[in-house]
């Protein structure tokens, strides 16, 4: 199933075949102050829910998603845990690096067709970084990996929007002001539940900047795998139905961003998100990934 | 005001002296679902709370605070930014460090009585950070450094507990550093800023085991607080009851080790207290930076 947020008062939704099919009937049976908050509680409770879900998918006709504003399906996760340098990139790293992560702000949370703002600042580069996003599904605290997946509500396409290198305020590059600047959070369109991901550890994942492909590798090449990455970050935090876990990226196919571009990702068959990029100093970048770059250099 | 959450179900409750009285009827038609939201609510909404709550207060009373279960504050705040490497280090340092800053896990978020437990990670030492902790009372987004203080809505007792010698070689290791579960003590009360006359000139205090550790004050932060919120906002947007925690001064950290307990003041805010537990036992020798350093320096000269 894949649930939406939708419209101007995030109504519930369930996306079915390009369209979403209004479940506010669900969402009437949640008290809840905000949009994260009812889907907090819906996928803490979704046992209770699922079956009227289905039945309002089925039965229900649905708007066209294109006439639909969707909204992030995690407006404002209480946690969104990012890990840092996950993946063997494409062979060469001849082994994992040490497991590490960052505290992404939830103020960087925007959704499909939503706007990346690039702050004022000189930073090196502003890259796009496409990651596998995991759903935390009940409260996890101290899991171990072999029961890691029993934590996984579903999945969701986001990207790390992240800048590199000084500031004009000559501080040094760290996880803070390089991940949590507000929009740098792109997430959905919807989230993938669980049943419908067989394989989470075997999904391309793919990102496209002006239509051009740029980042294009599989979560087989990460790092260290979604059963020892829900281990360790519960083992340092508890996670709640609702928190974020983005798995890392392959930073081969990392590029820039700049003013007026069109970001497109998809992991598997998630459906596409798709941003634009707005920088009101225009800067401009070589259109190329790292791995370009490295080819071109050399 | 002092405000204080108490009890299993995290009652509001006004800190007058070593008294609690229970202002939990004005929450009665705020809908909310957990004691944060409650919290975040009342803050945003103050000038219509205040003078509810004073209407109840004014008549004193209350319950000793000894009896009581007092909880964080703010028991998840949606945002914790804390400040790295913020103060001159009383002289030490010549100019002040870039500004920089992490997001700790509001996981980490416990209260007075509450216990710090040392994970089972190999960490070559876990420290106590005491901080004076800025409360958020309105939407701060673009803040410029001159409107600072009008998006503040009060201040706190915060330990930022943290780890070292752990995560990946020459990386930003905040995550593993900070965010343990219990590695952020906060309270007992949220002192609302009207009671807080200058808050760039505040005494920090820390006790472990009864000898004073950390003694040091806010006027010697390295980027002042308005020139941090205008940063920090520059970068995200925070929310009433959101935190700030404004760095420490490194020169009276020193380790934490079963067992011991531990107590911050900063000002008149009131003491907040905490044991810690450690199932491994470690132990390390009992003493701060500047003691360290002192020591080394004298067996170097005698050598």
């Amino acid at each position: 199933m894949r649930l939406v947020l939708y419209g101007d008062e995030y109504k519930l939704g369930v996306l079915k075949n390009g369209a979403v099919v209004d479940a506010t009937a669900v969402a009437n049976d949640i008290p809840h102050n905000t949009p994260q908050q009812l889907m907090s509680k819906l996928i803490a409770d979704f046992d209770k829910y699922r079956s009227q879900l289905e039945q309002l998918s089925a039965s229900g006709q649905g708007i066209p998603s294109d006439q639909a504003r969707l909204r992030a399906p995690l407006p404002r996760p209480p946690r969104l845990v990012c890990m840092a340098g996950n993946y063997m990139e494409n062979g060469t790293l001849s082994q994992p690096n040490p497991i590490s992560a960052f505290n992404k702000s939830s103020s960087t949370i925007i959704g499909d067709g939503d706007v990346i703002t690039i702050p004022a600042s000189n930073a090196r580069i502003y890259d796009h970084e496409a990651e596998l996003a995991i759903i935390i599904g009940k409260t996890a605290d101290r899991v171990s990996e072999e029961n890691a997946y029993d934590y996984i509500f579903g999945y969701s396409n986001i990207v790390d929007v992240s800048h590199r290198g000084k500031t004009d305020d000559g501080n040094r590059h760290n996880f803070f002001n390089g991940k949590s600047p507000d929009t740098f959070g792109p997430l959905g369109p919807s989230i993938v539940t669980a049943d419908e991901v067989a394989d989470p550890q075997n999904l391309p994942v793919k990102l496209w900047v002006q239509g051009d492909l740029r980042q294009d590798y599989n979560t087989n090449d990460m790092g260290h795998s979604i059963k020892k990455t829900i281990a360790w970050i519960s083992w340092i935090t508890t996670l709640q139905p609702g928190d974020v876990v983005a798995c890392g990226t392959n930073h081969r196919g990392l590029g820039p961003l700049q003013n007026g571009d069109k970001m497109e990702i998809e992991v598997a068959n998630f459906g596409k998100l798709t941003n634009t990029v707005v920088d009101a100093q225009k800067r401009s970048w070589p259109r190329e990934t790292r791995t370009q770059q490295q080819a071109r250099q050399s | 005001m002092k405000l204080v959450l108490f009890g299993d179900d995290y009652k509001l409750g006004v800190l007058q002296g070593e008294n609690v009285i229970d202002v939990s009827q004005i929450t009665q038609d705020i809908r909310y679902f957990s004691p944060q939201e409650m919290m975040n609510i009342i803050i945003g909404n103050f000038d219509k709370y205040r003078s509810l709550i004073e209407a109840i207060t004014s008549n004193g009373g209350g319950t000793p605070r000894s009896q009581l279960r007092l909880r964080a504050p703010l028991p998840e705040p949606p945002r914790l930014v804390c400040m790295a490497g913020n103060y001159m280090e009383s002289g030490t340092r010549t100019e002040a460090g870039a500004i920089s800053a992490f997001n700790k896990s509001s996981s980490s978020v416990i209260g007075d009585g509450d216990t710090v437990i040392l994970p089972d990670a190999p960490a070559t030492v876990f420290e106590h950070e005491a901080e004076l902790g800025i409360v958020i009372g309105k939407k701060a987004t673009q803040v410029k450094a001159a409107d600072a203080f009008s998006h503040i809505f009060g201040y706190l007792n915060f330990v930022d507990v943290s780890c070292r010698g752990i995560g990946r070689p020459g990386a930003d290791n905040f995550f593993i550093g900070k965010s343990w579960h219990t590695f952020g003590p906060m309270g007992p009360a949220l002192v609302t800023s009207d009671e807080v006359a200058e808050p760039q000139n505040l005494p920090i205090r820390l006790w472990v085991q009864g000898e004073l550790r950390q003694d040091y004050n806010t006027s010697d932060m390295a980027h002042k607080i308005p020139a941090m919120i205008e940063w920090v906002t520059s970068i995200t947007t925070l929310e009433p009851g959101d935190v700030i925690a404004c760095g420490t001064n490194h020169r009276g950290l020193g380790p934490l080790q079963d067992g011991d307990v531990m107590e911050i003041e900063i000002a008149d805010f009131g003491k907040m207290t905490n044991s810690v537990t450690d199932s491994q036992k470690r132990v390390w020798v009992r003493e701060t930076h500047a003691q360290k350093e002192e020591r080394e320096a004298k067996e170097a000269a005698g050598r």
